[in-house]
């Protein structure tokens, strides 16, 4: 479909060039006009260094595919919702990672990025425009919107009948195969995506070896039960796959940190707190973010969000992971995400301004810049009542 | 200065001359500042026309009391705004009061903008107003009464009597009505997005605060027969 749509605007383009005009006011002038904080280029494919602090649009039909079931953080969709449009900055640790992504030997083990920096910074939105950009060059994408949810906020537990001492959380696996599903749709109706071995649910229920990957995907949904099961079975099938070199994964965690904080919020039926190694899904993104397999790039964060309010002290790494995450990560690329610099001000208070949400006044950028400390977030906050 | 008074009370000297040493020592009530001390000038234009016109100069010897820690020089800042904020507030909890009406201006935005993008054509959206402090101020504008009715006892009887507002009062009631309408919602509906509504619809001259406004002129224009007992 999307071949047939570039091929549709190919030709439109011809026919718009062919057309002569007679006079100079015939010939339709530009309707829009040029502004500095708006990039020319929608596409994520051809973001470069140039186009850094521009405000790029993500079309409605991406932010469905993509975004349906989570990875955009809660205040953006708000603010979103009242710009009438999906903007997001073009920020220069983007593009870094995604240089990398272009140039990376795909024969060589994976390459881990962690991106890392204080509250609000722009991760998750960064990871987001990362996101858009392995959709478009056809990379299978295994997102994580927010590991949080799982450890801090999980939904419904049970003990693992196939593990023993283990947790499963039932319906919040069920709603990642779900987003799985959505955001890779064009990729799993192709035929190449098989599995390599027999599976056996019960005494009725089976999968044998040659299936689609697609119809696990479909049973764990159907059968809430096996959900976390066969996460843990599509982390290990994709892994082979890439192995072979059917497909391209990108391995997306947002809060990858909450894996190996042992204060959790999941509880056993005897009310004990349970170790996030201790939970069935962990597994499976654990194993999906060792580098032994290649065809294949992990992005993670780490963020202080995922963790309890008193343990928030540091937003660096090798705190936030400890030894034991650090060690398993070792060695990555590591990304710090800055706040905004004074070009990306600048185009936001514009971008803002353009939008009609803050009115301006005399000194407007330098007070709001001092109150916000060019921070993300903060800038707002700050920003909402003006 | 008190404990001075009181030792001077315990030796017996000067009991009677306390009032006179008061007088003396100037003591404002409970301020840390004696009587003489003037008010900041804070605001940065106030202060340059201060500048201009030399009246600084005489007030530069004056002692001047410190600014209090809601007076910015921010031009983002407001007197009214910061009345309002005052008026919401309860238990003195000023930050809470803040944060409602910077959250409600907020809500007045996110409406605007709603409408402002489902208009069509550009006629139509150069006539929604976006800036919520202007919002705020049409809003209490056309929520000040000009008259109100005060119980005034003439023959033993109880007239309710209509009475001329002063202007400082119709911005109080018409500030107090419409907080008092932002109040009166469902449990689930959030403070800051009753107050954005009653505010937008105040500054289209609809809605229950306007009404209440106008129940009291129709109550004073019916008892315009009494209005003669204010005088006589």
């Amino acid at each position: 479909m999307l071949k047939t749509a570039l091929v549709f605007v190919s030709k439109r383009k011809l026919s718009f060039s062919k057309v002569k005009y007679l006079s100079p006011t015939a010939n339709p002038q530009p309707q829009e006009k040029i502004q500095s904080f708006r990039s020319v280029e929608h596409d994520p494919l051809k973001h470069t260094y140039n186009h850094v602090g521009q405000f790029y649009n993500i079309s409605k039909e991406d932010r469905n595919h993509l975004f349906n079931y989570g990875g955009l953080p809660k205040t953006y969709l708000t603010q979103a919702k009242t710009f009438n449009e999906t903007c997001v900055m073009i920020r220069q640790p983007t593009i870094d990672v995604i240089e990398c992504l272009k140039n990376i030997d795909y024969a060589k083990p994976a390459v881990r990025f962690v991106i890392y920096g204080k509250k609000g910074s722009g991760k998750s939105l960064s990871m987001a425009h990362i996101l858009h950009y392995a959709n478009r060059s056809n990379f299978l994408v295994v997102h994580v919107p927010w590991v949080g949810n799982w450890m801090r906020r999980c939904q419904e537990v049970s003990n693992s009948d196939t593990k023993e001492g283990f947790i499963n959380l039932n319906v919040d696996a069920a709603a990642w195969l779900l987003h799985f599903k959505t955001q890779n749709s064009h990729l799993l109706e192709k035929e190449d995506l098989k599995i390599a071995q027999d599976y056996v649910w019960s005494k009725r229920e089976k999968t044998e070896k040659g299936s689609p990957l697609l119809d696990i995907v479909n049973h764990g949904i159907n059968r809430i039960k096996f959900a976390s099961d066969c996460v843990v079975i599509i982390a290990d099938e994709i892994k082979k796959l890439s192995n072979s070199g059917v497909c391209k994964t990108l391995v997306a965690i947002d809060g990858f940190n909450a894996f190996f904080y042992p204060n959790t919020r999941v509880f056993t039926e005897k009310k004990e707190k349970v170790h996030p190694h201790k939970v069935v899904i962990t597994e499976a993104f654990l194993n999906l973010t060792k580098n032994d397999w290649k065809n294949s790039a992990v992005i993670v964060t780490v963020d202080e969000i995922a963790v309890a309010e008193e343990d928030q002290i540091s937003h660096m790494p090798r705190y936030l992971l400890g030894k034991e995450g650090f060690e398993h990560l070792d060695p990555f690329v590591p990304i710090p995400m800055e706040n905004y610099n004074q070009k990306e001000f600048k185009s936001v208070m514009d971008y803002y301004r353009d939008r009609r949400w803050i009115t301006p006044y005399p000194g407007q950028d330098e007070e709001v810049s001092a109150l916000s400390a060019n921070n993300p977030y903060n800038l707002i906050k700050v920003c909402a009542p003006l | 200065m008190a404990t001075i008074k009181t030792l001077f009370n315990k030796c017996q000297i000067l009991k009677s001359k306390t009032p006179l040493l008061s007088t003396f020592i100037q003591q404002n009530g409970m301020s840390q500042y004696p009587t003489y001390y003037i008010n900041p000038i804070y605001k940065k234009d106030a202060l340059e026309a201060l500048i201009k016109s030399g009246e600084d100069q005489n007030l530069k010897h004056i002692p001047t009391r410190a600014a209090l820690n809601n007076q910015t020089c921010s031009t983002a800042h407001d007197d009214l705004v910061n009345l309002f904020v005052n008026y919401v507030m309860k238990d003195g909890l000023k930050p809470l009061a803040r944060d409602l009406v910077a959250q409600s201006f907020e809500s007045v935005k996110r409406l605007q903008l709603e409408k402002y993008h489902k208009c069509q054509s550009e006629e139509e959206k150069a006539k929604i107003e976006l800036n919520p402090k202007t919002i705020f101020y049409t809003a209490i504008n056309n929520c000040k009464p000009i008259l109100h009715l005060t119980p005034i006892k003439r023959g033993g009887v109880r007239y309710q009597v209509p009475v001329p507002l002063t202007d400082k009062k119709s911005e109080f009631l018409s500030m107090k009505w419409l907080i008092a309408a932002a109040k009166e919602k469902d449990s689930t509906v959030r403070f800051h997005l009753q107050l954005a509504r009653e505010l937008i619809d105040a500054a289209n001259n609809t809605g229950r605060v306007i009404k209440r406004k106008q129940d009291l002129h129709r109550q004073c224009e019916a008892n315009r027969a009494y209005a003669h007992y204010r005088w006589s």
